[in-house]
């Protein structure tokens, strides 16, 4: 459980791509009403700042707010976690514990992990979320909270369903308000704000200036996975201002796996929608120039503009460069446009 | 025995990145099991600089190169 208050909506940042706009509105919607919220993703993606998020915005946001993961207790444990024990209800209970259902009373409780809750303890969490009661471990009466239960998974909960390993009463129970949160990968055009971001933090907090960012290490950002998605980029960011030396990071300030993993081929793009059972034409040379006009408009993003740069990144010359930016139609971001781009947007919710 | 192209094929996959930054990663030399390399550029003297790429690109030569020992920063 966070400390009341420790989280404060100017700390989230929004970000360009989409996909995370949609989801804060809909943060903004379903923050109105008291039905299950449930929050998909990789871990890293940021679930539980979406489920402050949604609390800070309810009209719960005086009452609690309580997180806990399910994946911290054994299975024994997990029970007398959510609901509390009574004094002597086993060796070591030598006072009355209320539960995390209790402590969440009026606000909002976060069950994180909920994909790793036991089968015989999803019985019982069905039984509470239905009822809106809760007993104690060794307790025999039932104690009413009022709580909106937000779960977060980082797996499908659906296929844990068909799989049998998830009870279905439970999921349906869960999933009314579903928000699927993207992998970083997913929306590299965040990474930018996000980078920023989180360098004027850690440099606030040490007291530094903020580093200036060399273009080659943007470009090693933008490609590399990023498989613990915002967290890791939040430790990455942590972990450079922390042993920044000259206030400006270049790659050699990068851990070497970002720098190897940036420097990896990009994996042929999926080759999916050709089909070989109902082939149909497609142009091999508007194939390859999307191919192309994606390349150039991403080197030179990452070169900030700078075509030798671009040129460099590409392991192309600068003339043959200029010349495949006019046959691909493209031109180069005005400084305006680039500056919007990299402009971060906060949560005003 | 460890060839000097095989540490160079390592080293290749990043080098494009520090080159960009307007620093290297020289392999000076291979003796037996071991490659030597020298930083270059703005952040040769840059103790945080050896020390993430110390750590990072000797573990990538020894899950790359089966005898790989160790690496050298000179």
């Amino acid at each position: 459980m966070r400390a009341p208050g420790a989280f404060s909506p100017d700390d989230v940042v929004v970000g360009q791509s989409a996909r995370m706009r949609a989801i804060f509105d809909f943060v903004r919607v379903v923050s109105r009403s008291d039905s299950s919220v449930i929050i998909t993703g990789e871990s890293g993606t940021g679930k539980e700042v979406i489920a402050n998020l949604l609390h800070h915005s309810s009209s719960r946001r005086h009452q609690p707010f309580v997180a806990v993961s399910c994946a911290l207790f054994s299975e024994n444990l997990i029970e007398t976690e959510l609901f509390g024990h009574e004094r002597g209800a086993f060796t070591g209970a030598i006072k009355d514990k209320p539960g995390r259902f209790e402590m969440a009373q009026g606000g909002t409780l976060f069950l994180d992990d909920i994909d790793d809750v036991p089968l015989s303890m999803q019985v019982k969490l069905l039984r509470a979320i239905q009822n809106r009661t809760v007993e104690r471990v060794g307790g025999t009466r039932s104690i009413n909270v009022n709580v909106r239960v937000v779960t977060g998974s980082k797996r499908d909960l659906k296929k844990m369903v068909a799989e049998g390993n998830f009870r279905e009463d439970l999921f349906y129970r869960l999933n009314v308000l579903p928000i699927v949160l993207p992998p970083l990968r997913e929306r590299r055009e965040d990474i930018p704000p996000l980078t920023d971001f989180f360098f004027r933090k850690f440099a606030a907090l040490r007291g530094i200036d903020v580093p200036a960012v060399s273009p080659a290490v943007r470009y090693a950002f933008a490609r590399y996975r990023w498989p613990g998605n915002v967290r890791e980029l939040e430790n990455a960011c942590e972990r450079i201002v922390q042993t920044c030396t000259c206030g400006t990071v270049r790659t050699a300030c990068l851990a070497a796996n970002i720098l190897f993993g940036a420097g990896d081929p990009v994996p042929a793009p999926a080759a999916a929608e050709l089909s070989v059972a109902a082939p149909s034409s497609i142009s091999l040379d508007d194939r390859l120039r999307e191919v192309e006009s994606n390349l150039i408009t991403w080197a030179l993003k990452v070169s900030d503009g700078n075509k030798s740069r671009a040129a460099e990144l590409l392991s192309i010359k600068r003339s043959t460069l200029g010349d495949r930016i006019v046959r691909c139609g493209l031109s180069e971001p005005s400084a305006s446009e680039a500056e919007a781009a990299d402009h971060e947007v906060r949560a005003t919710a | 025995m460890v060839s000097r192209d095989q540490v160079e094929n390592v080293l290749g996959r990043i080098r494009p990145m520090m080159q960009a930054d307007g620093g290297d990663i020289e392999l000076v030399d291979v003796q037996g099991n071991s490659a030597h390399v020298r930083l270059t550029g703005m952040c040769a003297g840059c103790p945080s600089a050896h020390m993430t790429l110390y750590a990072g690109v000797e573990l990538a030569l020894r899950d790359e190169i089966k005898d790989f020992e160790e690496l050298v920063v000179v």
